[in-house]
């Protein structure tokens, strides 16, 4: 048997008398707990990474931005070049977790105007539709030009994590990784155009909006693989300044870290 | 020990346990929540909704740990006996802290959804064939859910109700919950590798744990090994010297079915009852005699040393043994006596006679 320690006295919970020798040891174990829990609380804290420097930006304040609605693989805007710019095409998504393709479909094509407010990192633009008709169908303007056609730019193997878009972009900050999983999850099945965050850029590009093979919406399938370091393979196309990356299941996990 | 049910039954050892128990919680969450963020730019680009989830959730976890690690302790050494006096109150904090996690979680990462919360919760994450991206989220609930019936079930009327045995194996649920903790933790925020502090704490939680199951454990087993010898002419055993047992206290011996036996010696007299106090199966035998009765060293439950009850008007209940006296010797009868059968104490030979009645009728209620 174990030799038991010096009898310190005996404590009686209901007892108004405490022994000095347990009352000593409830103090330090006191302090030892209270010490504890500052200590762990600022150890857990303070070692917390840095999510990013993603955010809500009122570019439009107020205003509208008018250009081709195209629908697929998810709404995108394509906004010509105006004002020193060239030409930009940006992705579309709702309130809360819900995209806009029930207000987008019957305007595939046409000219649209749209208000709202943006959400940006890096160079990942995100328009949140909102405010009194978000997304209208407009005649196209005087002189109005048709968005050039996607340039094809080849098959790609990629390795980086599957992210809807509106968090990643500053939505909810880190809208990465695996305990943000489920919620990516219910943004991409709400709607939310989901994105592929690379390890290493594409064309300077270090994000890509994620389609299905046939270029349409992302595979439910691949939804098992968000939040995740995973390696997918697939066509690249680019329309104006955002690249589309038409990818292929199943996904295989990643190598790198 | 109770007669009737309050529903919290306090006493300034209680007060001043549970006080310091929020101060640690509120030190916690404040310095977590507001001086972390005045500290580093990092913390500050957080969202606040998920900084408190990461503060409610770590803190949950590291107290799961401190009640898990008590009872170990306290069967280690009896200065952290006093821990395990409130414990309930802990375990309900920690369910309490673990609950308010939860809803963070639920009102932020599955709400702003056409998709009600609950169903979110459940159906946005069906990763299940493979280990990183398990839906985590799934073992924190089950956690949760038991953390809540063991709070909900804490008070001494379920225990009254549920009888002790059933109501301890019940609260064993606490090691299930602390396994599907340990997962949930492992494959959501330790995995995802983003804070290294929660692996090191993930691993240190349960190195610890370990440990001092282990440890407690073999003692245990060490006091059940030290088999008490059974008598060959009266089958009776032979549970320790007589010189063995301090005045106040006892000696346990182990009954050939395994029962522990507690022998008390209180002014030159042995009394023997069942090692198993009736509240919560405590040890009565590493207790003390306190105003003239065995007194669990857990809950300061009592029982009178000749027929093994609790003075009126509590009405619990330990089994009572004859014991003799053959030698230096100390024999048990491994039969328990019906329940509440007066035994008069065997007197030690040649020791001095008590000075005062022997034996208490009445004591104080708590």
């Amino acid at each position: 048997m174990m030799p038991r320690p010096p009898d310190p006295g005996f404590f009686i919970g209901y007892a108004k008398k405490v022994p000095p020798e347990i009352a000593q040891c409830a103090l330090l174990v006191s302090v030892f707990f209270l010490l504890g829990l500052v200590s762990a609380s600022l150890a857990f804290s303070l070692s917390a990474q840095d999510p990013g420097s993603g955010g809500y930006v009122d570019e439009l304040k107020g205003g509208r931005l008018a250009g081709v609605l195209e629908t697929l693989p998810y709404p995108i805007l394509r906004v010509p070049a105006q004002d020193g710019k060239g030409p930009r095409a940006i992705m579309l998504s709702g309130q809360g977790k819900a995209g806009v393709a029930n207000a987008a479909d019957p305007l595939a094509g046409q000219w649209a105007e749209v208000s709202g407010i943006f959400v940006k990192r890096g160079e990942l633009d995100m328009l949140l539709v909102g405010g009194r008709n978000g997304l209208a169908g407009v005649e196209p303007p005087a002189g109005a030009v048709q968005p050039q056609a996607p340039v094809a730019l080849g098959r790609w193997r990629l390795t980086g994590e599957i992210c809807d878009g509106k968090c990643y972009a500053g939505a909810m900050r880190p809208g990465t990784g695996l305990a943000h999983k489920a919620c990516a999850n219910l943004c991409i099945t709400g709607g939310v155009p989901p994105v592929f965050v690379t390890t290493s850029p594409v064309e300077g590009h270090n994000f890509l909006l994620m389609a299905g093979a046939d270029g349409g919406p992302l595979p439910r399938a691949l939804l098992d693989h968000t939040g995740l370091l995973i390696e997918l393979e697939g066509e690249i196309e680019q329309r104006d300044d955002i690249m589309i990356f038409k990818v292929e299941t199943p996904a295989r996990p990643g190598v790198a870290s | 020990m109770s007669t009737a049910y309050k529903p919290v039954g306090w006493n300034r050892n209680k007060l001043i346990y549970d006080a310091i128990l929020l101060c640690g919680v509120v030190a916690y969450i404040l310095l977590y929540l507001k001086l972390a963020p005045l500290l580093s730019s990092s913390v500050r680009a957080v969202d606040t909704p998920i900084l408190r989830m990461r503060a409610f959730g770590s803190l949950a976890f590291l107290l799961l740990t401190l009640v898990l690690a008590i009872g170990p302790l306290a069967r280690l050494d009896s200065r952290f006996l006093p821990l395990l006096y409130n414990r309930r109150h802990l375990g309900v904090m920690t369910a309490a802290v673990a609950f308010t996690h939860a809803m963070f979680v639920l009102d932020w990462y599955f709400a702003f959804s056409a998709t009600p919360k609950f169903t979110a919760l459940f159906t946005s994450n069906t990763s299940f064939g493979s280990i990183a991206g398990f839906p985590f989220e799934l073992f924190g609930v089950f956690a949760l859910v038991i953390l809540l019936v063991l709070a909900a079930t804490s008070h001494d009327f379920w225990l009254s109700f549920l009888s002790p045995p059933v109501w301890k194996a019940m609260h064993m649920g606490i090691y299930a919950a602390y396994a599907a903790a340990v997962l949930h933790v492992g494959l959501g925020a330790a995995i995802d590798g983003t804070n290294p502090m929660t692996a090191l704490f993930l691993s240190a939680s349960l190195a610890a744990l370990s440990v001092l199951h282990l440890l407690a454990g073999r003692r245990e087993m060490a006091i059940d090994d030290a088999a008490s010898r059974i008598d060959a002419k009266t089958d009776w055993v032979d549970v320790g010297a007589l010189d063995a047992i301090q005045e106040g206290r006892a000696i346990v011996g182990v009954l050939p079915r395994g029962e522990r036996v507690a022998v008390f010696r209180f002014k030159n007299r042995l009394s023997a009852l069942s090692n198993l106090c009736s509240h919560q199966n405590g040890p009565i035998g590493e207790g003390k005699v306190v105003m003239g009765f065995a007194t669990c060293p857990w809950h300061g439950y009592q029982y009178r040393l000749e027929d093994g009850c609790a003075p009126p008007p509590f009405r619990e209940r330990v089994r009572k043994y004859r014991v003799k006296i053959s030698g230096a010797r100390v024999l048990v009868d491994p039969v328990a006596v019906p329940l509440g059968t007066r035994i008069e104490p065997v007197v030690i030979d040649g020791a001095p006679p008590p000075a005062s009645p022997p034996l208490p009728s009445r004591r104080t209620s708590p």
